[in-house]
């Protein structure tokens, strides 16, 4: 029985330690990324909309772009989408872009989503979750504003965004304001 | 700042002791903190978001009885006299029920703390005696009961890998003896060790808990792995090392109904055998008249291995949980969820001694977001 328990009991720790260097070595491609500091730079993106077109985060270079990522599951992610879209229809020609990134759905069930909801800005298709691991997103909704110079300006994890606030921050940073540091909020 | 209030709060509730904007795509696949059930369930496993404190009120029954094939003869533990009594009990059943409060509260999105509180009732019925008591020396049935709040169990978890379809968290919790360990039975003898309430003494628990979706928000896996090391109490007795395993995974079935997922999972348990600072004594055989006291082999108080302690165990769990406020939407049932499990044994060694049958495990969660997110 000792001999017959201990080495069923180094069986079962080789296989989990096997177990645990697999899924390791699995999950390393989607390891996600530490959230983007404040006044650096963001890193720079590539996705598909929903009319197939390819669209980057640098060919928004000189706007304010809200990042935002969601998902139709979301409750607060779908609650807050209209004060995006009302804010949009508000500064879309006064330097102002939302890109709504899906999170891990099919294009078929955004595609629904959006028309029933009306909503207008480009919503861009994160199929394999890289664009979100990029920005340390583990959790649901996350908006990120990025400044004309592509410079992260704030980080907001949760919600819920409303069009004031979103008003607020986006002449925050056309106006050129101080931020204060740590605003990861 | 915040965080420092976070901690604060964090840190009261764990000394005292005793719901969302931010949604992760882990799917809340449930757990449980008894060592006879280890079901598990992810709101208990993971960590929450910042501010989160997920609340987890679960029911255990678990019945143990005789194998086929075992008679159940084991050995008295004598506390009161250090004597470890060889083929002196014949284990008839125990029946636990146990009511865990679970609290799990997120101090940062990757650090949490929870704090498990289990309140067990017990019965326990044995042959004492075997060779010494009753008309033919079979022993004399002793019945024993008790109710009482069990070990506390303090845990910090680290989410070391978070993305939104993964996780990887580490655990490291601590059991503190606040379990009775002097109840006594039906005959007024205090009750052994093993059907004590308490362990008497601290136990370690480290822990890793894994979960990925393989379809984000229709099928996840999840693998739990745990390891406890309890110290030796005041009686001299030691409970010996507990692995867990488990594998599983969860999913909603129809899309059209997301507020229902089914589970299953695997669970392999090994126990190593407990120990016990005694002197060592042999029953009589049993049957034979009665009357016979027990005879000394070792008077020497040395640590001894307890024979038919120790096992292994391996199981299949089929479970459901219902997300209640996708059924009904109402601030009751806003960020809470309902489950069931089964524990259906499929192999068992339990070394002549009583082993783990079939047991239910009815749960419900509640979350409560108590410092906003990113604060």
């Amino acid at each position: 029985m000792n001999r017959k328990n201990n080495y069923s009991q180094a069986v079962m720790v080789l296989l989990v330690a096997i177990f645990a260097v697999a899924v390791s070595g699995g999950l390393a491609w989607s390891m996600g990324s530490r959230v983007p500091v404040v006044g650096t730079p963001a890193e720079d993106f590539r996705l598909v909309d929903l009319e197939g077109k390819q669209q980057s985060l640098s060919q928004y270079r000189g706007k304010v772009v809200l990042v935002n990522f969601w998902a139709t599951w979301c409750k607060p992610c779908t609650t807050e989408m209209p004060a995006m879209q009302t804010t949009y229809d508000k500064l879309r020609d006064k330097g102002f872009v939302v890109l709504a990134i899906n999170e891990l759905e099919d294009d078929a069930k955004v595609r629904e989503h959006i028309k029933q909801h009306g909503h207008t800005f480009p919503v861009l298709m994160d199929r394999e979750n890289k664009v979100a691991n990029q920005f340390g997103v583990f959790g649901l909704p996350v908006s990120v504003f990025i400044d004309e110079k592509g410079v992260v300006q704030e980080y907001i994890k949760g919600g819920l965004l409303t069009e004031q606030l979103i008003l607020d921050v986006v002449a925050k940073i056309q106006k050129r304001e101080p931020i204060k540091a740590a605003s990861l909020r | 700042m915040m965080v420092g209030k976070r901690f604060l709060l964090g840190l009261i509730l764990g000394v005292v002791s005793t719901s969302f904007s931010w949604f992760s795509l882990q799917a809340a696949h449930a757990a449980c903190g008894s060592v006879t059930c280890f079901v598990v369930v992810g709101s208990q496993q993971q960590v929450p978001q910042a501010g989160l404190l997920t609340f987890n009120t679960i029911y255990n029954y678990t019945p143990m009885r005789l194998p086929d094939g075992t008679n159940g003869v084991i050995p008295a533990i004598d506390q009161a006299d250090r004597r470890l009594i060889l083929d002196h009990h014949r284990e008839i059943r125990t029946i636990t029920q146990t009511v865990t409060f679970d609290l799990n509260y997120g101090i940062t999105d990757r650090l949490g703390i929870q704090v498990t509180i289990p309140y067990l009732w017990r019965t326990h019925k044995h042959l004492d005696g075997l060779g010494e008591a009753g008309p033919t020396g079979n022993g004399e049935l002793v019945p024993f009961r008790d109710n009482g709040v069990g070990d506390v169990t303090f845990t910090g978890k680290y989410n070391i890998l978070p993305t939104l379809r993964s996780m990887i968290v580490t655990g490291f919790g601590v059991q503190v003896p606040t379990g009775t360990t002097t109840a006594r039975d039906d005959h007024g003898g205090i009750m052994e060790s093993p059907g004590q309430l308490g362990r008497g003494h601290v136990g370690l628990i480290g822990s890793l808990y894994q979960t990925y979706e393989l379809i984000p928000q229709r099928l996840n896996q999840f693998f739990y792995g745990s390891y406890r090391h309890t110290f030796r109490n005041n009686d001299g007795y030691q409970f010996g090392d507990e692995y867990n395993l488990s594998l599983g995974a969860s999913g909603v079935p129809l899309a059209s109904t997301p507020w229902l997922m089914l589970t299953g999972q695997f669970h392999w348990r090994y126990m190593v055998h407990d120990n016990m600072n005694a002197s060592l004594w042999q029953s009589a055989p049993a049957g034979n008249g009665g009357g016979v006291d027990p005879f000394e082999i070792d008077p020497l108080f040395a640590n001894r291995r307890v024979p038919n302690t120790g096992s292994t165990y391996f199981a299949f769990s089929p479970g459901f949980q219902m997300s209640l406020d996708g059924i009904i939407d109402s601030p009751l049932t806003k960020m809470s969820s309902a489950y069931f499990y089964a524990q259906l044994p499929i192999m068992r060694d339990s070394n002549n001694n009583l082993a783990q049958g079939t047991s239910y495990i009815f749960g419900f969660t509640r979350s409560f977001q108590l410092t906003q997110t990113g604060s």
